[in-house]
């Protein structure tokens, strides 16, 4: 932790504090109406300003007025008083029916998922039976078996949504079963009876919670349905769904009965969904403990874009295909948080260039800020991207999708992760051949079929038609490689595309690399971590740190006498075959996180050769080999062998 | 595609074969005896008699269910009680009115399920996704034979535009076919449209951060084809998955919903076979269902393995 981390803890980040205000929000209102309509249900006999069954036919089919708040129904009668008491058939209906699916539904799904073969076997069928059939049909059969009426009905609905109690249980066994805890307890020979008990039945409690909040509303919603069709609650008594009976005879008369009935179920099923939606996110965030997301933290500015950013060009180099000049990447609103600073460089036809360092360093993200294909939320803000000429930054979104695939392409690290697996690998290469250069559908086949023979993967015509999970890894990054190629642009931006293969593959594609570049001349830029890859296959390496370049130098000279305190270390951290027995020396702490990077020289609180000056920003100097430490020229940096 | 299809038929005949055990044994079980429902009180000893034998009551049940799954292989569900109508031609006679509202709101429900999940998933937070959402919690909470009562008071009754109640089979006329199953449809979908609608943005969310996606950008595929064809078709995946079950629940709404219109559908028949404890016709009925929701779980297992070449039998 660096030191001046402490004072960036302090502000809590907004959208955080929204988000939590937003779920409070939520969880008060919901709990307060469940809570009111406990109530309503209640003391139903003393808040009901009538009795929901004194009929009054003088009075039928009445809206709202002062002596019946909410109108009268066809018989006269109160329609404020039998919402109060539906409140009560409504809290009876969901507590009966949810207990019923609990009281059945979790012993059984614990029995058969602890005792497995036959028994389960059986009793899943006929889940899946249940299951396949409409819902509301399996109630009207068991109403059928059991007769109308509202504890008839929710027996009915009980034992529909024991289904799920059942799966849900089994499921927790099935996976608890294998734990050690448990195995262990039974090797012990404690009881089947007590392992359910003790062990298992803990472990289900959170998604039973999730589980229950989802059949209530379900519930609500279905006794509704039947009393609305008249197999739940029966006449003359009071529920929402047999009042919505009653409005619906009489719409033309007076529309306005439907409308409490139906807002009182609305807003009663979506406090219990939104309280769901809340605990399921609760007891989802308890389970999920990883970090919180890093983007977020403290808005310091620690770069300093002063006149010494700008007042060091890179001299241009010969032919020169991308030019890169005083590259700023932000993340966040306003002003920003830094991701990268004050990024200077050039490749020219035919070269390759290693952009190295540790995650976090900004390498990949400045492959996807030339490529504008940077996630949410980070944006750049300085400098300019100059491919073949035009500045990339500049371009509208078409024109920027002109330059993509055609002047610039990439190659991703994951080949099994960025070919699409709803299609087959030669249509994907058919695909941009075919909307990039207008190509018909059999030229752009001969094409696939060509590119993917030069990728060196045997009987292309066949391969053309697997699909990406049919492919090795090797494999399919050749078919990156190919649909990177198709359209031969002037930029390669090759992304870590070594490090998800197999070391023995991983060769192979390098030399690919450098047989394709001969080939076609394109410029590389070859972003990776792993500094042997990058000494075999660059011609100039640029070490990033902390969102900034700290060295760069032509891959002999950099590895002869590398000259930042940073590179050096990078390179003794290389495993070597000569020595085998040191072990390799690591550089200590990490690479600070955008937002917290120390104030002057950003690697200062890693670096052993430390001073005062090194708390003042520092530039990028040199002029064939550049390099970002006030200390360079003074320490002779030799090659830790 | 031929393999996949026989592959999941032959897995549905078991399924069927268990609902059909299911269905009969349940109903087997029903309180009164369907001879005293029947004949009631009146009637001699004999004619009971009479009658038991002609319903076959007498032999053993496994017997009777065997019966009665052979006569169902060959089509024939058996008579009702009440009225010596054949269950299957009152079924099939209903048949088409439930099958429209079922088939219509599915329509609706992917429509406007997949439009308003991909608005909400192209811009996460924004207040299209906000709008989304919000509608989408609500949607669920709403009871669909209440939405169904607020269409038919503002578009039947006050607007005039649809008939308020009432059936056209669609071979009379499929412009009055479709003005009468407009608003029960649009009633029936409104919950499976928001269910869907969360099921396609939460899909739709987690693949636009894919690398497959990134790397179609990087190609320069506009951004049309990036988001409507790689990924929309794998966005689709887990949303094919759970569309036959959307569409088991649209089977069981409708039989609530032909209610509210006064729709002569499966619901009328199956709510009368209830009250008059009409064992034939509760068990066709039961039967039809679950061959239709086998029907549609086959047509949306081929399509997610038309989606998903790893899900294709090799």
């Amino acid at each position: 932790m660096n030191p001046s981390s402490a004072s960036h803890i302090r502000p809590v980040p907004r959208r955080f504090r929204w988000r939590l205000n937003a779920t409070s929000v939520i969880t008060v209102t919901t709990v307060s109406v469940l809570v009111l309509l406990a109530l309503l249900a209640i003391f139903a006999d003393w808040l009901a300003p009538y009795n929901p069954l004194q009929q009054n036919l003088i009075k039928a089919l009445q809206g709202p007025s002062a002596q019946h708040w909410l109108g009268t129904d066809d018989l006269g009668r109160d329609v404020l008083s039998r919402l109060i008491y539906g409140c009560r058939i409504a809290i009876i209906a969901a507590a009966e029916a949810t207990a019923i699916a609990i009281i059945l539904g979790v012993p059984l799904g614990l029995f058969i998922g602890y005792k497995g073969g036959w028994w389960d076997w059986v009793v899943m069928r006929m889940v899946e039976a249940i299951v396949s059939i409409p819902g509301i049909m399996v109630a009207i059969v068991i109403i059928a078996l059991l007769g109308p009426g509202l504890h008839r009905a929710m027996i009915a609905l009980g034992i529909l949504f024991s289904t799920s109690f059942l799966r849900l249980a089994r499921g927790v066994v099935l996976a608890e079963r294998e734990e050690v805890y448990v195995r262990s307890a039974r090797v012990v020979g404690a009881p089947d009876s007590r392992i359910l008990l003790r062990h298992i039945l803990p472990n289900i409690a959170p998604p039973l919670i999730v589980q229950v909040t989802l059949t209530v509303g379900a519930v609500l919603l279905a006794e509704a349905g039947l009393s609305f069709i008249g197999l739940g609650v029966q006449p003359p008594n009071a529920s929402w769904g047999t009042m919505l009976n009653t409005a619906a005879a009489y719409m033309d008369l007076n529309w306005f009965l439907a409308i409490p009935p139906g807002l009182a179920i609305i807003v009663t099923v979506l406090s219990v969904n939104l309280l769901g939606d809340v605990i399921r996110d609760s007891i989802g965030r308890g389970i999920a403990v990883g970090p919180r997301s890093e983007t977020a933290t403290a808005s310091t500015d620690t770069d300093v874009p002063a006149a010494g950013a700008a007042a060091n060009p890179l001299p241009p180099r010969e032919d020169e295909v991308l030019r890169v000049e005083g590259l700023r990447v932000v993340v966040g609103e306003g002003a920003g948080v830094p991701v990268i600073t004050d990024l200077s460089f050039g490749i020219s036809r035919g070269e390759t260039m290693g952009l190295v360092g540790e995650s976090g360093s900004g390498k990949t993200m400045t492959g996807l800020a030339i490529l504008g294909l940077m996630s949410a939320g980070l944006r750049t803000t300085q400098g300019s991207i100059v491919l073949n000429g035009k500045d990339l930054r500049t371009l509208s979104r078409r024109q920027i999708e002109q330059v993509r695939g055609n002047e610039v392409a990439m190659v991703f690290q994951d080949p099994t992760t960025s070919l699409n697996p709803a299609f087959t690998v030669g249509s994907q290469i058919a695909e941009v051949l075919r909307t990039r250069q207008g190509l018909s559908q059999k030229q752009a086949w001969a094409r696939v079929v060509e590119l993917i023979d030069r990728v060196g993967i045997p009987r292309p015509e066949e391969r053309a038609r697997a699909y990406p999970h049919e492919l090795s890894g090797g494999m399919a990054q050749r078919i990156a490689i190919a649909r990177a190629l198709s359209c031969n642009p002037s930029l390669l931006i090759a992304d870590e595309p070594t490090t998800a293969l197999d070391v023995t593959v991983q060769q192979e594609i390098l030399d690919l690399f450098r047989d394709l570049q001969d080939e076609f001349g394109m410029a590389i830029l070859f972003v990776t971590h792993d500094l042997a890859v990058a000494a075999d296959i660059c011609d100039r390496i640029s070490v990033m740190y902390a969102g900034e370049m700290v060295e760069t130098a032509e891959v002999g000279a950099l590895f002869a006498s590398p000259r930042h305190p940073y590179t050096r270390g990078l390179l003794s951290a290389m495993p070597h075959a000569s020595d085998r027995n040191p072990p390799l020396p690591t550089i200590r702490g990490n690479v600070p996180r955008p937002g917290s990077w120390p104030t002057g020289c950003r690697f200062s609180n890693r670096c052993d050769f430390r001073i005062a000056a090194c708390e003042a920003r520092v530039p990028l100097t040199g002029t064939d080999r550049l390099v970002r430490c006030i200390r360079a020229d003074e320490l002779q940096l030799e090659r830790a062998s | 595609m031929f393999r996949l299809i026989a592959h999941r038929l032959l897995a549905l005949v078991p399924l069927l074969l268990i609902v059909s055990v299911l269905t009969f044994s349940f109903t087997s079980l029903l309180p009164s005896d369907p001879v005293d429902l029947i004949l009631g009180d009146t009637g001699t000893q004999e004619q009971h008699e009479m009658l038991r034998e002609r319903l076959g009551l007498n032999e053993p049940v496994v017997v009777r269910y065997f019966q009665w799954l052979g006569r169902a292989a060959q089509g024939d569900l058996g008579t009702s009680f009440f009225n010596s109508v054949s269950v299957t031609s009152a079924v099939m006679q209903r048949l088409p009115v439930t099958l429209s509202l079922t088939f219509v709101s599915a329509l609706i429900a992917i429509i406007v399920g997949v439009a308003a999940g991909i608005a909400a998933a192209l811009r996460p937070r924004s207040w299209v996704d906000r709008f989304a959402t919000l509608g989408a919690t609500i949607g669920q909470a709403i009871p669909n034979f209440w939405f169904g009562l607020i269409l038919v008071a503002v578009f039947a009754v006050s607007l005039r535009w649809f008939p308020a109640t009432g059936f056209t089979p669609i071979s009379t006329s499929p412009w009055e076919w479709l003005r009468s199953v407009t608003l029960p449809s649009i009633a029936l979908g409104l919950s499976s449209s928001a269910a869907i609608a969360r099921q396609v943005r939460s899909a739709m969310v987690g693949v636009l951060q894919q690398d497959y996606i990134r790397a179609a950008r990087a190609q320069g595929l506009s951004t049309r084809r990036v988001i409507f064809r790689h990924a929309l078709t794998n966005a689709m995946i887990p949303v094919v998955a759970v569309l036959s079950f959307q569409i088991t629940v649209l089977l069981g709404g409708a039989l609530i919903v032909e209610q509210v219109f006064a729709i002569n559908g499966l619901g009328t028949l199956a709510i009368t076979a209830v009250r008059q404890q009409d064992i034939p016709m509760l068990q066709g009925l039961v039967l039809v269902m679950v061959a239709l929701v086998v029907v549609v779980q086959l047509a949306t297992d081929v399509i997610y393995g038309l989606l998903n070449p790893k899900a294709r039998p090799s």
